[in-house]
């Protein structure tokens, strides 16, 4: 695979994060340099409270460094307004959650479609595009489904789903397979892995779950807010 | 609106508690329309003489507070007036309490409104089907309010009745002046209802004036009040006014029913202020999901005061359809909701419901993104 700069979606150079200030302040993440490609899987691994979080967090636009800077397609973005942030995250990100946290009012169908209403997006074309995702998925047959009528598996392929109707090049998820049982969490890791090698994303995984090192292109370690960037895992293909 | 579809689908996920805003909205909407329509209703009987009347300009004592009191004028006074310029006619009113005797042997309380032949000035606007005011020329000769007929068991035209112990007949029926008082009004020819009420012969209570067709009446007026500037001088809708501010100046009436309507229309927006806030802390990721996929805070603020329009909406709706299945079966309530009460009511509910969804909105725009990670 190719690592040339022209690849390169999503960066972070120097990016840190402290939390508080002064003698309480809580020293997240050191300041880090990452670089996340098109069509790649990086999954970042490391214990509980390491600042895994933290740099996805700073990386999905959704919490500001406090030292160093975000850049988006080459530029920095890092540092807009709230609203300029959300409209980034709108057009260039989507995310996957620990808690899937999809809408309990809304049918899977409009639950994928909220990315695309939120664009303003037809309803129309909303409805269709909604329809291809969830085909993605697996999940046809559960367009009309509340969140709370589906198992965890499903919700979660509903919320891979919703952050890949955009065609947003870089999908962001945290502890994707944490709140899932073996084989299901594995199903999610296929459906995750076949968005950068079908789809060409830029797929960053959080976890502290071994299994999901089987889809890794590029493996960063995260310890005490440091990052290490270690050797290449052969990926190869989860059964499950 | 593309918000309006998601509000109202996250409006239907709580049922209970969008249902409990809903009835807020309505008993606010329902309570606000009741308690402004009864006290219009009032206001206008307490004004229904100065405006169900046949005269342009009232001329009166000096000593006038309303209609009720008020003192007399010289007669000469009529002459006066109806020589200004401007003036089309003007005519001598007279009015004076006195008492029917009911065929039960009670004595009702009336006021005795004398009007002279053969214009019958200042007699009620709206006689009913049947009624000439001709009919009042004969001696003894009298109107009665067709609202008013159940006191007097119904009498039919030509029955006889007492007016302070004098004979009066039932001449015909007018309708729509109808004070706020315990007295009923009661039209009379001139010479019967200074019988009546001993009024003297020499003094009246009114000079009720037309204008000349294409005269203004306020322009008359004060012409009219430079030539008697010991009188006073009022236009119909002058009267009125006085009347009614007199009224909200002596009872607490006007203090009762504007109190009743201003605690219905902030009930109603504390109910939805409350519920819309609350929703928004129980559904802190939801907002926060919606802030992480990119919703602005334009977006937040049209979600949310989508939701405080749906309720003002149907809430809205359900109040008014509620306040007039009341006021259709309510008739002997003095009701009245002219569209522009109709308006007002909504217009400030919908204030209400946006001003409440405020606190919602701020909240909302609090909410840090970052929460989507934290489990
Ligand atoms: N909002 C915050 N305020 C203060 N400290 C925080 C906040 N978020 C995270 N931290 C701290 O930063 C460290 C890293 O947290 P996190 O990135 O969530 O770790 P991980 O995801 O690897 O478990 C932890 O010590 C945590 O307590
Ligand atoms: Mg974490």
């Amino acid at each position: 695979m190719s690592t040339s700069s022209s690849q390169v979606v999503l960066e972070g150079r120097g990016v840190g994060r402290l939390f508080g200030t002064g003698p309480l302040a809580v020293r997240a993440l050191h300041p880090t340099d990452i670089q996340v490609r098109r069509g790649e899987v990086l999954v970042i691994m490391g214990p509980s409270g390491s600042g895994k979080t933290t740099l996805l967090s700073l990386l999905g636009l959704v919490l500001s460094p406090t030292e160093g800077e975000v850049m988006l397609d080459g530029r920095t973005v890092s540092g807009g307004s709230p609203d300029a942030l959300a409209l980034l995250r709108r057009e260039r990100v989507g995310f996957v959650f620990q808690q899937f946290n999809l809408m309990p009012g809304l049918s899977a169908l409009d639950n994928v479609a909220l990315p695309l209403l939120l664009r303003g997006t037809s309803a129309r074309e909303r409805a269709a595009r909604a329809r291809v995702a969830l085909a993605r998925v697996g999940l046809s047959d559960r367009e009309a489904a509340k969140p709370r009528l589906l198992s965890g598996g499903q919700q979660q392929r509903v919320a891979i789903a919703r952050a890949l109707v955009t065609d947003a090049p870089v999908i962001l998820c945290d502890e994707p397979t944490a709140s899932l049982d073996g084989v299901t969490g594995k199903a999610v890791l296929n459906t995750l892995k076949d968005l950068a090698t079908d789809l060409g994303r830029a797929v960053v995984v959080v976890t502290h779950d071994d299994r999901v090192l089987a889809i890794a292109d590029r493996l960063v370690e995260v310890v005490d807010g440091h990052v290490h960037e270690r050797a290449s895992p052969s990926a190869r293909e989860v059964h499950g | 609106m593309r918000m309006l579809g998601l509000a109202l689908k996250m409006l239907l996920d709580a049922p209970a508690k969008s249902m409990g805003t809903l009835v807020g909205v309505v008993v606010s909407v329902f309570l606000m329309s009741q308690q402004l329509s009864i006290l219009l209703g009032i206001l206008s009987l307490v004004s229904a003489f100065a405006d169900g009347t046949d005269a342009d300009i009232w001329v009166a004592s000096a000593a006038t507070e309303n209609t009720d009191i008020t003192d007399s004028l010289p007669a000469t006074r009529v002459a006066e007036v109806a020589s200004t310029p401007g003036v089309a006619w003007a005519a001598p009113v007279i009015q004076g309490m006195s008492r029917i005797t009911r065929p039960d042997g009670v004595r009702e309380l009336v006021k005795v409104v004398g009007v002279e032949p053969p214009r019958y000035a200042g007699l009620a606007r709206t006689l009913v089907d049947g009624t000439q005011r001709e009919s009042l020329r004969g001696p003894a000769r009298v109107f009665l309010s067709w609202s008013a007929r159940p006191a007097f068991a119904f009498p039919a035209p030509g029955e006889r009745l007492e007016i302070d112990g004098k004979t009066a007949f039932v001449a015909g029926f007018f309708d729509k002046v109808d004070p706020h008082s315990s007295y009923t009004y009661v039209f009379a020819n001139l010479d019967d209802a200074r019988a009546y009420t001993q009024f003297p012969q020499d003094r009246i209570t009114f000079v009720a004036t037309g204008v000349s067709p294409g005269e203004d009446a306020v322009t008359v007026r004060q012409r009219l009040q430079a030539r008697i500037p010991d009188a006073l001088v009022v236009t119909r809708g002058e009267l009125s006014a006085m009347e009614v501010r007199h009224f909200l100046r002596r009872t607490p009436v006007g203090m009762v029913f504007g109190m009743g309507t201003a605690v219905a229309a902030f009930i109603g927006s504390v109910i939805v202020a409350i519920t819309l806030y609350s929703s928004v802390v129980d559904r802190l990721r939801d907002y926060g999901t919606l802030k992480a996929l990119g919703a602005t805070r334009k977006d937040l603020v049209r979600l949310l005061l989508a939701q405080a329009w749906l309720f003002f909406a149907v809430g809205a709706g359900v109040g008014l359809l509620a306040f007039f299945f009341v006021k259709a079966h309510a008739p002997q309530a003095p009701m009245l909701a002219p569209p522009w009460m109709l308006a007002g009511v909504m217009a400030v509910s919908l204030t209400s419901c946006t001003l409440a969804s405020l606190a919602a909105v701020r909240r909302a725009l609090a909410i840090d993104p970052a929460i989507v990670f934290r489990g």
